[in-house]
């Protein structure tokens, strides 16, 4: 378990907003009754950098951001079950390109849809309860890594539709998973973290064979010899509560809790014995009214801004590298006052939306300042 | 062969009637049918008692009984040579000794006493002899016969005992005793030419045989060695013959057995000339008539089996007794009349209404609502598969295309179980069966082998049940649901799903060695050599399952076997095992015996490639 080091103190940003850049609420859609849980940009696909997807309910939704604040319906996915809530989206990629919408929520089943064609391209079941958060491999787009509830992470090849990897077991979490990234240049590495308030680092190094493997596999998906990675390399106590947020910024962590604030760590780890380290926290950006969880964080493409909404409707946007943090801007507007679960910045950072409890997606776009 | 009863005149309509009647015999019969199949791998244990029985039951022997025969004016004479001693001996012609006149083998001996004597005493001795067949050879040796030995008015009864009284035991005799006596024989081969003259004895009928014996008076000498009962006789001067009595004896024989005989094979009955007798008894030796009641029991079909066989799964029942009890326990879906007469053994069959169809599935039931049990592993006993997997199954289906002779039947159940498969059962039965039956001599057509269907009900033979058809049942009861693999919980494809093969306890080993090892590294103040042993016996450990302390003997022993070449390599690795044997030993886990064999191989595996490089 890693523990604090006495090196410096964190530093924390300021709330004055810096006034770099000026958002401005552009539109806002009442997109149905129920919550929306997620909203993401397509970083995978230069062609569809404007195109976004949000789900909500047993509902998948595909948008694109025009000019002039415009946005545009593509498609609209509707699981047959009702039940279904979905939680979580992430965009993914076939060999070929095809873009890929993988939706996962309440009944554990993820649903790779083709937004290509326009069907559902493969359904893994496999995990034991909700999933709460999907991320897909940008090294390799084919590959996304779920987190459920089921204190589980599974990595999965979205082509071959194989569950290649389930990190879970002695080593694991000890309670829902709410979040997980891959590192963004360290292609084994995985962070995730959860309900029993730790982050861990997980590498797949030494079952790097099977992920190729699962690329080449033309056998029964079922009969692939999915391996479980019981340890992690690093085991994170940075928080004292729920942690439901987590992404790399380079090899540091950015992570949040229920503590009104997101924190940037570095995960120290030690040569000889893996699983062990310290913690050295750098940077602490401040979000006030941000106390309940499952309120997520997103970044640009290049991870110099970090937006987050609030308990009150109102979005922090924080200039990720500078040190000590600076803040962009806070969005706020009268009417937006449902808790935003999830927000989603573009890949200049120049668009934020946000989608909401109340079923609202609002989008702000950046004033170009002379 | 079943004959249909011409009694009743029917119309058109009723003759459909009683057709469709009829045919309430099929699903039972079919039953049995697939009952029987199971059977013939693997017979239960009551018929192979039962088999056993009959190879006794075909050994015929005779019962020969000597009596002594009392007739009135010689009584008081006869009183005085009580008791008398039978035996049935063999002339030993071998023993060379010069004063014995002859020298008799036996085993048994049975003392016969005067009506009026003591109570446990016999007046009669039985004896068992050999089918009349093998008994030929025997009598026409003429060294067999029936000795006949009174003491009583024989002078000077050597050393006062009498050698023979009290038990017949004769291990309780003096080795070697003898006295004075009178004695007599009946050679076994007059008796035999006397049975073989009596015309009804070849057909178990009782022969009896009255005789007067002459009593010589003789020294008699026993001798109980080595389990060799032999007495020896030694006759005496023509002046002691005169004072010889006579004894009369009746000797009576039967076929073994003839006692439990039934009316129907007394055959006292007849008037018929006794060559004609043989003749009818080898007919009628084990045939029974099966009357199969139908239509209210107003009609019948009539089917003969022999051997006492059943007429469902043709097993051999022995007995007619035999043949009540295996249809009253095994085919509990009849009612059953059994009755015998002189001139036959009969049952009456009908069938049970009011249960059968609680043990099958009725008409209009879905077989898929009904509740099954299915294990997908099978016991790993000696049990056969198909005949594990059919236990749980209910037989619903029942169909069989009797038109044709050899029927194909679709595997899937539903469509077996459709009304149209009802109706073609129903027409089938009337048209299956011969109506023709001539007289009782075509019975003796009918094989005798045990599997082959002799006497069956026609749409008996047609059948392609059991096993083939049980498993596709089930294998359409795991077809219709996704199964999971219970670790990765991923979906199993069928052939997954329908192979033998369990993973449900596996270790994946390469991940276990993978953390196993990283567990190890965590250690500091281990050296490398140490990691690398205690990762391999972890490993080993874990793979064969070493988990109680008796298992660590063995497995120091086939650790030391399986890395010796590895551990020789290295002085340091070695070492490392030889320490934690003796870690093992110090905790008393291993025994130095043991300790000293791994060392042993150890030293074997250091040795070999000096020896081949030098």
């Amino acid at each position: 378990m890693a523990k604090f080091s006495l090196g410096s103190e964190p530093v924390v940003g300021s709330l004055t907003p810096s006034k770099k850049r000026e958002y401005r609420v552009t539109n806002r859609l009442q997109e149905g009754k129920r919550p929306l849980y997620a909203v993401v940009f397509n970083f995978i696909d230069s062609r569809y950098f404007n195109v976004f997807a949000t789900v909500g309910g047993n509902r998948v939704t595909v948008y694109q951001c025009l000019e002039g604040g415009v946005i545009a319906v593509l498609q609209s996915y509707i699981d047959e079950d009702k039940e279904e809530s979905f939680y979580t989206v992430s965009w993914a990629c076939n060999t070929d390109g095809t873009p890929f919408a993988v939706a996962g929520g309440i009944n554990g089943i993820i649903r790779v849809i083709d937004a290509g064609t326009e069907k559902i391209h493969k359904s893994f079941v496999g995990h034991g309860d909700s999933i709460n958060e999907i991320r897909t491999q940008p090294l390799k787009p084919s590959l996304v890594v779920s987190a459920s509830k089921d204190e589980s992470v599974r990595l999965w090849n979205v082509q071959t539709g194989i569950c290649i990897l389930i990190f879970a077991g002695a080593g694991g979490h000890r309670n829902e998973v709410l979040s997980v990234d891959f590192h963004p240049s360290d292609i084994y590495r995985i962070a995730s973290c959860g309900m029993d308030n730790t982050v861990k680092i997980w590498s797949m190094k030494e079952f790097w064979t099977y992920v190729e493997k699962s690329f080449t596999w033309t056998d029964l998906p079922s009969k692939f010899p999915t391996k479980y990675v019981q340890f992690p390399v690093f085991i994170a106590s940075v928080h004292s509560n729920y942690v439901d947020c987590n992404r790399w910024l380079g090899d540091f962590i950015l992570s949040k809790s229920v503590d009104n604030e997101i924190v940037l760590w570095e995960p120290k780890m030690k040569e000889q014995s893996p699983g062990e380290g310290t913690v050295d926290i750098l940077q602490k950006y401040p979000v006030p009214e941000c106390d309940i969880w499952f309120i997520k964080f997103s970044c640009d493409f290049h991870y110099n801004a970090a937006a987050i909404g609030n308990r009150e409707g109102k979005i922090y946007v924080w200039e990720l590298q500078s040190s000590p943090p600076v803040l962009i801007a806070r969005l706020s507007h009268t009417q937006s006052k449902s808790p935003i679960r999830q927000t989603a910045m573009s890949f200049e950072g120049s668009t934020i939306l946000s989608c909401c409890e109340d079923g609202t997606i609002w989008r702000w776009d950046a004033m170009a300042t002379s | 062969m079943c004959r249909q009863d011409s009694r009743v005149r029917l119309s058109a309509e009723e003759e459909i009637a009683a057709e469709e009647s009829l045919s309430i015999y099929c699903k039972p019969v079919e039953f049995y049918n697939i009952l029987q199949r199971r059977a013939i791998r693997n017979p239960s244990f009551l018929q192979r008692c039962l088999s056993y029985k009959i190879e006794a039951k075909h050994k015929k022997r005779i019962q020969m009984t000597v009596s002594h025969s009392m007739t009135g004016n010689e009584g008081i004479q006869n009183h005085n040579s009580f008791p008398l001693y039978v035996f049935l001996g063999r002339l030993v012609s071998d023993v060379a000794v010069q004063e014995y006149s002859a020298t008799y083998r036996f085993s048994r001996a049975c003392i016969l006493n005067n009506t009026t004597g003591e109570g446990s005493s016999q007046v009669q001795a039985n004896f068992i002899l050999p089918d009349i067949n093998k008994l030929a050879l025997e009598a026409k040796s003429g060294t067999i016969a029936i000795l006949l030995v009174s003491f009583v008015g024989a002078q000077n009864p050597l050393c006062g005992i009498n050698p023979f009284r009290g038990p017949l035991d004769i291990g309780s005799f003096p080795s070697n005793v003898g006295g004075y006596c009178l004695w007599g024989k009946i050679p076994l081969e007059s008796l035999y030419i006397s049975w073989e003259n009596s015309p009804n004895f070849s057909l178990g009928q009782r022969a009896e045989m009255m005789s007067t014996i002459d009593m010589h008076t003789c020294f008699l000498k026993l001798n109980c060695l080595n389990e060799d009962n032999c007495i020896s006789i030694q006759l005496y001067n023509s002046e002691t013959v005169t004072t010889s009595r006579q004894v009369q004896v009746t000797v009576s024989a039967e076929e073994f057995g003839a006692k439990e005989k039934s009316p129907y094979n007394s055959y006292i009955c007849s008037d018929i000339p006794s060559s004609s007798l043989s003749d009818i008894i080898r007919l009628r030796a084990g045939n029974v008539i099966f009357n199969y009641r139908y239509y209210n029991n107003k009609l019948q079909r009539t089917e003969v089996t022999e051997d006492f066989s059943c007429p469902f799964c043709l097993v051999k029942c022995a007995s007619f007794k035999g043949l009540r009890y295996h249809l009253t326990s095994s085919h509990d879906l009849f009612n059953f009349e059994f009755w015998v007469t002189e001139e036959y053994q009969a049952v009456n069959v009908s069938v049970r209404t009011d249960n059968w169809r609680s043990e099958m599935v009725a008409d209009g039931v879905d077989p898929k609502l009904q509740v099954f049990f299915y294990y997908s592993k099978p016991l790993r006993r000696k049990r056969r598969k198909n005949l594990h997997n059919a236990n749980h199954v209910h037989p619903y289906v029942f169909e069989s295309n009797l038109h044709a002779g050899a029927c194909k039947l679709s595997e899937k159940a539903d469509d077996a179980h459709s009304s149209k498969g009802e109706k073609a059962r129903v027409s089938g039965v009337s048209s299956g069966i011969p109506h023709s039956y001539t007289d009782p001599g075509s019975v003796q057509s009918l094989s005798t082998h045990n599997l082959a269907p002799p006497a069956m009900l026609q749409f008996a033979k047609t059948r392609k049940l059991s096993i083939e058809r049980s498993d596709p049942r089930n294998c359409g009861l795991l077809r219709e649901r996704q199964f999971f693999h219970s670790h990765r919980a991923q979906p199993m494809a069928l052939e997954q799903v329908l192979s033998d093969r369990d993973s449900e306890d596996e270790v994946d080993d390469d991940v276990a060695d993978f953390e196993d090892r990283r567990m190890l590294d965590d250690f500091v103040d281990v050296t490398k050599d140490e990691k690398q042993m205690m990762h391999m016996w972890n490993s080993f450990v874990r793979k064969q399952r070493v988990l109680a302390d008796g298992h660590i003997p063995w497995a120091c022993e086939a650790f030391s076997k399986l890395h010796g070449p590895d551990l020789v390599k290295t002085h340091a690795l070695i070492w490392c095992w030889r320490l934690f044997m003796i870690k093992l030993w110090n905790h008393g886990l291993l025994d130095a015996r043991t300790m000293n064999n791994c060392n042993i191989t150890l030293e074997r595996y250091q040795n070999q490639p000096s020896d081949t490089q030098g």
